[in-house]
């Protein structure tokens, strides 16, 4: 049996998180050694857009440490990621370089629906709880040093996601400026948490209620699983909530075995959760005690096809998408349609571009959200598009996945802007834009086809022979428009990869 | 249960239910007196045990008295638990002193000299009783060993009065220059009135520091073949042969009068470790300073001139009764130097077998396999301390093993587990060593074993700011085929292969994966590489201990009071933390039954009607050093038993790092069990407190004697037997044909 060991890197807003794990197809991902060093990078990057240079030290060192710890361990690959208090840096390409170039851990800088999307993969990993808990309606709150996120599940698939700017740290900070009397605190806390929850409400659940919650964070679930309490009754979690305001941050502390530092945020963290479940009406609360390096072994150990996921996360991501359309009054049956005409092109021609499955699945979501922008402007349909789908979280992309999909999206209502014709504006290497034009040359082809928005091709065959792509239509199907239309398409097709598609009619070939 | 506990309310913290620490802890040397007094033990085991008895009571005073003055000076006015003032706590502490060091002299006046002699070792102390053979010997031994290595130094008005070294045996002399000139010393002191004016302008101090490195007993060369049936041997002390030879380092002048004298001062040190950039180094100034610190007792020899006396009084500024005069030779830590004089192992205990293999680890077993099977359970000294020797020393030439971390409080001179140490780190493994600097009177040592530790390749830390490494614990990290395998050593006591044969400690070796990622935990805090979210199974002070304690004794007060079985044993040194008491004093009033072993202080009293009737404590002081922490939980019927080690004294809760750890499988939590029981059945060891804080012999009438540690020794060679004979069974050669006999 191989086992790999792995180690894991979280660069958190709050404290940096070293994991060490052992990987094998036998044993599953086994935690070997879990290391946190408190360092408030946050406060820093969220009062002043920099870290101070004592935290870059004192950062510089704990990585030199981590470093150590791994080569005792024998790590064989690590993945070291930083989030929110990095991404907010405005000089995070020089620090991360200074850290490089002095641990030899090379950071890579989540974005948040990544980070999120690797929070709830660790939680997924629970397995069976996990799998019970989204049985029922369920919340997954995610409370970071930056934000709180918020995802919902519905019959067992991830619904909608949203993120909220009230991290732990973030209302720390903002309280530390107002004079606060004793016993307002909480009131504060609940006022900011209530406002945003409201909106919260009105957008996903109407007058739904959510009868599980999973809580991710740094301070309550250690706290639970501390007390071999990680699952409670909202009741229960109430009590719980104010035991912690109920004492000093001193004798918090102490009770908890944590810092006082930690048990500031704790309690905070306590009357935020305490809120949101009150907001959801919540029931039973789980916090299955994860952190992001969890996810993070989880994703490599998924990438390295050494455990199999039970939950499909794709699938999540797809439902996601199916809701912002919905929300932005998209047409399910047309995309579905586009859909299928688009993945039947990139099955068939999958010599010409050489891309892979996450293309494949990028093509299936720049298809689903592909008229999102029509529910602002008919005219401005392009930019529209690109714009929702570049403000809307969608958790399980990566920033570029999303600018890649918001693209191929824009570009299938718009002139496709060559690499070369760029303004300098997008960070998007040549190969990500590489990818833009392939999937958007297919998902022009696909639209075009399915012109008059009728779904009229469902028996629609496609498959390449020589320099052509056929796409065979049924007889008996007027196809006029689509012919009409098909022209310029078939010409930016060509372009792009050197294949020239035909449209023919005729009894479709089954085989 | 009385009335008011039943309606709660008797306060449980009142001072009057709580005992002074050291008067209890005078009253534990006493007890350790009494084996030196007892006509039971063998002879030169009594004079071990007074020997013991000095170096206790020098502690005592460089680290206990030392504060209590510093408290009583600084005007600290707080009563401790048993209501005492620092002023108060000061003159009971003397007053319980004097008296013990007059029993202690007449101890070793009336008992043990004539003992002694009568045993064929004469302690020969006048000169006059000293053949002329002798006589040349020790002046041969004078001018060729002695005075090559000693500094007189003379005081007078000009010159400044040297720094006596703490701990240091010194005589002291007046001089009178022939020439009746120069300053004269008396010209200085204050007290000079009760010396004639004719004295007063031609007498000098001089003090000469008896040489520590040089042995301080001396055996005479025998005349003649020894018997071996009836040897004899005559020892000198070597301030006597100083003393004889005192006239020679002084040529131009007269001894008046000379007597040996020896001071004590305050070991206690100030270090701000927050501020301190180099720990290490801010313990090495700080022990440099130690050699100044201010007397806190005088001892001089019962006679000693007037004179001599005023002048030390004076420039140490001390008051009357930190002044002991003593009736014999100072010092009396010599005795165990005379207890290794050749030829008399007759008057020594031989009733204690050496340490016994473990019986799960026979020779030549794979260690880790053995672990692997199950854990393991050590009681030393009857059980060897060579498998945790051997647990370093393997996993240091181990090519699977990746790290190994451990902590070290005190250990031997020349510990063969910081060879292996040093051995691992130069085979390329993870070696994280925690050395405390701060364990009291091994700082020295334990700074030295650091910068060698640092050389050979360890990553040393020096434990957390502001609180001592108590905790023993070592874990080795291994590659096994399976994956990372964690193997942990927890003990009660140090990792010191000497006192391993002397203290009586238990320890575990466990793989247990809870056992190893609550390991790594605490390597990865103490190392400052991380704080623990949370505990498997470790308890930890300073944060958790306490607690966890309070919740084990609320536990069995609540099953009492809710009529499930509830009791507690436990085993410890000290005791006197004044919240552990008062939950104690809650569970006895509820009806809990609890049995205690405490050794050395115990501020809990017992028998007070409503607070403590259903307590019992007893203290074992025998040939070992009782040093284990057990400690058992009734629990409803399902007990639990943990080991560490910290005693529930407010130091090792509040101000250290402590482990403690449960023992889980069924074989090792009977084994630990049995360990109380058979402690709490002792009749010949034991001392039991009584209600007015003394204590008192158990009553043996009506049952079966028993000498816990005798019995655990023979246990111990008992099964080592069985498990001896066990592998000799398996590894016997059987024909087939008597096999099929059989």
């Amino acid at each position: 049996m191989a086992i790999h060991t792995f180690g894991a890197i979280d660069v958190g807003s709050y404290e940096l998180n070293l994991k060490i794990f052992e990987i094998s197809r036998g044993k599953g991902i086994r935690e070997v050694d879990d290391l946190v060093r408190r360092v408030d990078l946050g406060t820093d990057t969220y009062t002043h857009g920099k870290i101070s240079s004592n935290h870059v030290r004192e950062v510089t060192q704990i990585l030199q440490e981590f470093h150590r710890i791994m080569d005792t361990y024998r790590v064989e690959a690590y993945q070291a990621y930083g989030t929110s208090a990095i991404r907010e840096m405005t000089n995070a390409e020089i620090v991360l370089s200074q850290w490089e170039q002095k641990s030899g851990i090379h950071i890579d800088v989540l974005s948040n629906s990544e980070q999120r999307f690797l929070d709830y993969k660790s939680v997924a990993m629970r397995g069976e709880k996990f799998n019970k808990s989204i049985q029922d309606t369920c919340a997954i709150v995610d409370i970071g040093g930056s934000s709180i996120q918020i995802s919902l599940f519905e019959k067992d698939k991830l619904a909608a996601t949203q993120n909220m700017k009230l991290g732990v740290l973030r209302i720390r900070e903002m309280l530390s400026h107002i004079d606060v009397r004793t016993g307002e605190y909480e009131r504060l806390i609940s006022d900011l948490v209530n406002s945003q929850m409201e909106v919260f409400r009105k957008l996903y659940l109407h007058n739904d209620r959510i009868h599980n919650i999973i809580i991710v964070d740094d301070y309550i679930s250690a706290l639970m699983q501390a007390r071999h309490m990680d699952i409670i009754h909202h009741a229960d979690f109430d009590s719980f909530a104010a035991e912690s305001g109920s004492v000093s941050v001193t004798q918090l502390a102490r009770k908890a075995g944590i810092t006082e530092d930690a048990a500031g945020l704790l309690h905070i963290s306590a009357v935020v959760m305490g809120c949101i479940a009150d907001s959801l009406g919540a029931e039973l609360i789980y916090a299955p005690g994860v952190t992001l390096a969890d996810g993070i072994a989880y994703e490599y150990a998924e990438k390295k096809k050494i455990i199999l996921p039970e939950h499909d996360f794709e699938e999540d991501i797809i439902a996601c998408a199916k809701n912002i359309s919905r929300r932005y009054m998209g047409s399910e049956e047309r995309s579905r349609s586009i859909e299928d005409i688009a993945l039947k092109i990139f099955d068939a021609t999958k010599k010409a571009h050489g891309m892979g499955m996450r293309e494949r699945f990028l093509l299936r979501m720049a298809s689903i959200l592909h008229d999102c922008g029509k529910y602002i402007s008919m005219v401005n349909l392009a930019t529209c598009s690109y714009d929702i789908i570049m403000s809307t979280e969608i958790i399980g992309l990566s920033h570029i996945e999303r600018e890649i999909v918001a693209n191929v999206v824009k570009f299938n209502h718009s002139d496709f802007v060559y690499y070369e014709e760029q303004e300098g504006t997008s960070d998007l290497t040549r190969e990500a834009y590489l990818t833009i034009a392939r999937l958007t040359a297919i998902l022009r082809l696909s639209n075009g086809i399915d012109r008059t928005h009728q779904q009229k091709f469902s028996d629609l065959h496609v498959r390449t022979k020589d320099d052509k792509l056929l796409i065979s239509v049924p007889s008996g199907i007027d196809v006029t428009l689509e012919k009409g239309m098909f022209r310029n398409r078939a010409d930016f097709f060509e372009e792009v990869m050197g294949i020239r598609p035909v449209i023919r009619q005729g009894a479709v070939s089954r085989k | 249960m009385s009335e008011s506990s039943k309606t709660g309310k008797i306060n449980f913290r009142d001072p009057k239910y709580y005992e002074n620490r050291e008067l209890s802890w005078l009253r534990f040397d006493l007890r350790c007196l009494e084996q030196a007094r007892r006509k039971e033990n063998p002879l030169l085991e009594r004079l071990n045990f007074l020997s013991i008895t000095a170096s206790n009571l020098d502690e005592f005073f460089m680290v206990r008295v030392a504060s209590i003055q510093d408290m009583a000076k600084g005007g600290y006015t707080k009563r401790d638990i048993a209501g005492m003032t620092a002023e108060e706590q000061l003159d009971a502490i003397l007053a319980g002193a004097h008296r013990f060091v007059d029993l202690q002299y007449s101890t070793l006046n009336h008992q043990i000299i004539p003992g002694l002699k009568e045993a064929g070792i004469q302690l020969v102390r006048k000169e006059d009783e000293l053949t002329a053979d002798e006589k040349a010997y020790l002046s041969k031994y004078f001018e060729t060993e002695v005075y090559p290595v000693i500094t007189p130094m003379a005081v007078d008005s000009s010159r400044p009065f040297p720094l006596i070294l703490n701990k240091s045996l010194n005589l002291g002399a007046l001089l009178r220059r022939r020439d009746n000139t120069g300053p004269g010393i008396l010209n200085r002191t204050k007290k000079s009135k009760k010396t004639n004016a004719k004295e007063k302008e031609v007498l000098e101090f001089a003090t000469v520091q008896v040489p520590s490195v040089l042995p301080r007993v001396i055996v005479l060369p025998s005349e003649g073949a020894q018997d071996p049936e009836q040897p004899s041997a005559r020892v000198v002390l070597l301030e006597d042969v100083l003393r004889g030879n005192i006239g020679s380092l002084f040529q131009s002048y007269d001894v008046v009068c000379t007597a040996a004298f020896r001071i004590m001062r305050s070991a206690d040190m100030d270090i701000d470790e927050d501020e301190a950039e180099d720990l290490l180094k801010e313990i090495e100034k700080s022990l440099k300073q130690r050699r100044h610190g201010y007397a806190i007792r005088l001892e001089v020899e019962d006679g000693m001139d007037p004179r001599l006396l005023d002048i030390l009084q004076e420039e140490l500024q001390l008051q009357s009764d930190e002044i002991f005069r003593i009736d014999g030779p100072l010092d009396l830590t010599f005795l165990s130097k005379v207890r290794k004089v050749p030829g008399f192992d007759r008057y020594k205990e031989h009733r204690y077998a050496e340490p016994q293999m473990v019986p799960e680890l026979p020779d030549g077993c794979d260690l880790f396999a053995q672990i692997r099977k199950g854990d393991i359970f050590l009681h030393h000294p009857y059980e060897t301390f060579q498998p945790v020797v051997d647990f370093v020393s393997l996993a240091a030439s181990d090519p699977d093993v990746l790290a190994i971390k451990q902590t070290l409080y005190r250990v031997s001179g020349n510990s063969p587990i910081i060879a292996a140490l040093a051995r691992a780190a130069d085979r390329g493994k993870q070696v994280t060593v925690l050395v405390e600097l701060k364990a009291r009177f091994d700082e020295e040592n334990n700074i030295g074993w650091a910068r060698m530790l640092e050389k050979a390749g360890c990553h040393v830390i020096y434990g957390l700011v502001g609180l001592k490494t108590h905790s023993k614990i070592t874990l080795v990290v291994r590659r096994e085929e399976d994956g990372i395998r964690r193997y942990v050593h927890l003990a009660t006591g140090n990792y010191n292969d000497t006192t391993a044969k002397l203290y009586t400690d238990v320890g575990l070796m466990t793989c247990k994966e809870p056992f190893g990622e609550d390991a790594t935990a605490v390597f990865n805090m103490l190392s400052g590489y991380s704080e623990p979210r949370s505990w498997n199974r470790l308890i930890l002070a300073p944060l958790w201990l306490k607690d966890r304690f309070k919740y084990l004794i609320g536990r069995e007060e609540q099953n009492a009071l809710s009529g499930e079985p509830a009791r507690i044993k436990a085993k410890m040194n000290s005791l006197c933390d004044q919240d552990i008491i008062e939950a104690l004093y809650r569970a006895s009033a509820a009806g809990v039954k609890i049995e205690l072993i405490v050794r050395g202080i115990c501020c809990l009293k017992t028998g007070i009607p409503g607070v403590s009737e259903n307590i019992t404590v007893r203290s074992i002081v025998g040939n070992f050093l009782e040093h284990s922490r057990i400690f058992w939980f009734e629990n409803g019927g399902v007990p639990e038993i943990y080991a560490g080690s910290a005693d529930w004294m407010p130091r090792n809760l509040d101000r250290r790092v402590e482990i403690v750890f449960p023992l889980e499988d069924p074989a090792v939590k009977a084994k630990a069990e049995h360990i109380l029981d058979v402690e709490l059945a002792d009749t010949e060891q034991a001392s039991i407190l009584k209600p007015d804080g003394t204590y008192e012999k158990v009553d043996r009438r009506g049952k079966e004697k028993v000498n816990s540690q005798l019995q655990f020794c023979s246990e111990a060679v008992a099964a080592a037997d069985k498990a001896r004979n066990a592998v000799r069974e398996t590894r016997l050669f059987v024909p087939e044909e008597h096999r099929e006999e059989s």
